[in-house]
């Protein structure tokens, strides 16, 4: 057949020759804003997933890195010893896969040239890539990198500026049992994956510190579609908090399929969803009285030493460069915040030179409009904390905790589904 | 477990297997008949569920309602794709079928994360998540109303194949492609006609998901590969087969799901590996479609 049909065998030839190609192009470059590695300008370097699982928080941490990278090269560039260089990004998109995020920083560094790591989004993926920057002893800043097991592992170049894992559900807890100090049950779903395993457990680890009976605790596969065995079994248990630990996909599905059989519980909770415009946009009034974890908001009164100052200046002159976002979404702030880190950093070391930059990091001890930027031993930034919002009917999202920052008060408990 | 735990895991079973069922019901019928593995199927789900997305979105056509136009754009779309693309390659090897389909999967899922971006989109009415107690069991309405059409829809396609002149035509083709034109049958129209109806169904089994779950451009990937499970599970003999495989899936599904979530994947496709050792055909299945 093949001799018979010379057309089929062109068009095959074209064909693979073109997938081949489609196939290079996709793990290409997904962005670059100019100028070469070296000369004038600190190129930073990262692998984000801009398609894949995770492609709306990537590209937040994109947009936060290269709305750093715009300001401060409108301001003039950093100062190292008595030059000021110019800032680039490069990336690349890792298509939410781990084992392209570690290939990728491997190009970075090496094809590249570039001078300084920044994160990928997820814990999956920075876990892949802290060895590689341990190895090749580049510093990586990461913003979007939760999971302590990252820096279980006695790294050395790797610094996250967020708050981690573990936390992340402690003001939801905190938040529910100031409103209700009789509340009893707690019920946990997580995904498998190392991230949202840690949030869970540090959650249950919590909620038992406080008082609290953890009735139902399992972890579902990452990019389930259907939890309704997991809900089924947890319904028969009643409890009076569901939280969940997952992504924003997950949130949304636990969501729809609680309403689905009908579980109402006093309060719900998760770690991640709730502060992406994407979970009202999807949900719409069944979003209400939902709790959201954050790292930052811009209603929190930090008044930090960066070219923005305040949550609000930041969020403000960040929706006025991207008038489609109608939030600013953490991971954008914490991404900015790992270049401000960078900066000073970089000023206090007075070089670019690796070994001094991580130094200078490791010693770090900042105020900025995204928090405290200090660094532990391990390299995770313990000294900031977690704030709760909560999506209230009037189809607004309000920071709910700390208390003493929240700009309204919380609605508790859920008016069960059946009641609205 | 309580009999009431039990009775909702049944329930829940259930009502997955319809939308499984119309998942699988397209790809089945392509790889019966043409004895092509449609790898772009997923995508054809996924752009289903964006028609009646948007068509809710911009126009608050009600998503039922939008199905039958789904179904007819990824008729047209899939008519398209087969007399352009895939009647290039329709006696040649299985491996250049996997490929072209391959691609095209690719081509369609970038396209579509070009123009519509990455953003999670889902369909929620104001029925979403309504249901009734049947006795402390909970049912919700749109996945009853997903298994009705499912079985509408599996039982509206096996009667035209066996009741039309059409449907006989494309039997008729898929048994034995000589013959066929023997007897007078336009093969190259019946090879469109089938793919059309395969993308059709995808598309309808589309606009179900985007009410039930949320989707983005990668939708359908895991679908294409549970859709290749449930017809190997059913066997491909028969479109009814497609009822079978799709409900010893989502019953293994849901089940090992209530148990230990964390296999219900692994246990779902170990399954796989199982039966294509000891019964290729599948439960059900026979060598050719009839």
């Amino acid at each position: 057949m093949w001799r018979r049909l010379p057309t089929l065998r062109l068009l095959t030839l074209i064909s693979t020759i073109g997938l081949l190609l489609a196939g290079c192009g996709t793990g290409g470059p997904a962005g670059s804003s100019g100028a070469g590695a070296n000369g004038d300008t600190i190129v930073f370097g990262a692998a984000i997933s801009i398609t894949g699982k995770t492609a709306k928080e990537g590209e937040y941490t994109r947009d936060g890195y290269l709305f750093f990278k715009d300001k401060i090269n409108e301001l003039g560039g950093i100062k190292v010893g008595g030059k000021t260089y110019k800032v680039d990004v490069k990336f690349y998109d890792d298509e939410s896969k781990s084992e392209r995020t570690a290939q990728l920083y491997e190009k970075l560094i090496n094809e590249d040239k570039v001078n300084l790591l920044l994160g990928p989004y997820g814990s999956g993926p920075t876990g892949t890539a802290a060895p590689i920057a341990e190895k090749y002893k580049l510093p990586m800043v990461e913003a979007n990198g939760a999971a302590e097991s990252i820096f279980s592992k006695g790294y050395k170049y790797t610094f996250a500026v967020l708050s981690p894992a573990k936390n992340y559900l402690r003001g939801v807890i905190d938040l529910v049992k100031q409103k209700d100090p009789a509340i009893k049950t707690v019920a946990i779903l997580g995904e498998n994956e190392p991230f949202s395993k840690e949030v869970a457990d540090g959650a249950a680890e919590y909620a038992k510190e406080k008082g609290l009976d953890v009735v139902y605790q399992d972890l579902y596969p990452t990019g389930t579609q259907d939890v309704s065995a997991l809900l089924t079994n947890l319904k028969g248990k009643n409890p009076d908090l569901l939280l969940g630990s997952g992504h924003l996909q997950d949130s949304l599905l636990i969501v729809k399929q609680a309403k689905d059989l009908g579980i109402s519980p006093k309060a719900m909770g998760f770690s991640v969803g709730p502060s992406s415009p994407e979970f009202r946009a999807n949900l719409k009034s069944d979003a209400d009285y939902i709790f959201g974890a954050t790292q930052w908001t811009n209603a929190l009164k930090y008044n930090g030493d960066d070219p923005w100052k305040t949550p609000q200046a930041y969020n403000d002159e960040f929706k006025a460069k991207h008038p489609d976002y109608t939030v600013v979404p953490y991971q954008v702030a914490e991404s900015t915040a790992a270049l401000i880190a960078y900066q000073r950093a970089i000023e206090k070391a007075g070089s670019l030179e690796p070994q001094a930059v991580r130094d200078a990091l490791a010693g770090l001890d900042i105020m900025t409009f995204y928090g405290q930027i200090k660094f532990d031993a391990r390299g995770i930034n313990i000294y900031k904390p977690m704030a709760v919002e909560q999506l209230q009917p009037d189809g607004k999202k309000y920071t709910v905790f700390p208390t003493d920052v929240a700009e309204k008060d919380a609605l508790y408990p859920m008016t069960a589904w059946d009641k609205r | 477990m309580s009999s009431v735990e039990l009775g909702q895991i049944v329930v829940n079973a259930l009502l997955l297997s319809g939308i499984l069922a119309l998942v699988a019901l397209g790809f089945s019928l392509v790889w019966g008949i043409m004895n092509i593995v449609n790898l772009a199927h997923g995508p054809f789900i996924m752009l289903g569920a964006y028609v009646t997305f948007w068509l809710y979105e911009l126009w608050g056509v009600d998503p039922f309602l939008s199905i039958p136009i789904s179904m007819l754009t990824l008729f047209a779309l899939g008519f398209a794709i087969q007399r352009v693309l895939i009647n290039q390659i329709i006696r040649a090897p299985l491996l250049v079928t996997f490929l072209l389909t391959f691609g095209l999967e690719i081509l369609i899922v970038n396209l579509v994360n070009y123009f519509f971006k990455a953003d999670m989109r889902s369909v929620t009415t104001p029925y979403s998540g309504t249901g009734f107690n049947l006795g402390g069991v909970r049912v919700p309405y749109i996945r009853l109303a997903a298994l009705g059409l499912a079985l509408v829809l599996v039982y509206a396609l096996s009667w035209f194949l066996g009741n039309t002149r059409a449907g006989n035509a494309i039997r008729a083709t898929g048994m034995d492609i000589e013959a066929a034109q023997l007897t007078g049958v336009k093969v190259g129209t019946i090879y469109a006609l089938t793919f059309a109806i395969g993308a059709a169904l995808a598309g309808a089994a589309g606009s179900l998901l985007s009410m039930v779950a949320s989707f983005d451009p990668t939708l359908g990937g895991g679908y294409t590969q549970r859709a290749f499970v449930i017809c190997v599970l059913g066997g491909l003999g028969n479109v009814l087969n497609v009822l079978i495989g799709a409900a010893i899936f989502a019953f293994v599904e849901v089940f090992v799901g209530s148990r230990i979530p964390q296999l219900s994947q692994a246990v779902t496709f170990a399954l796989l590996v199982l039966l294509l050792v000891l019964r290729p055909q599948g439960i059900a299945g026979r060598a050719f479609y009839v």
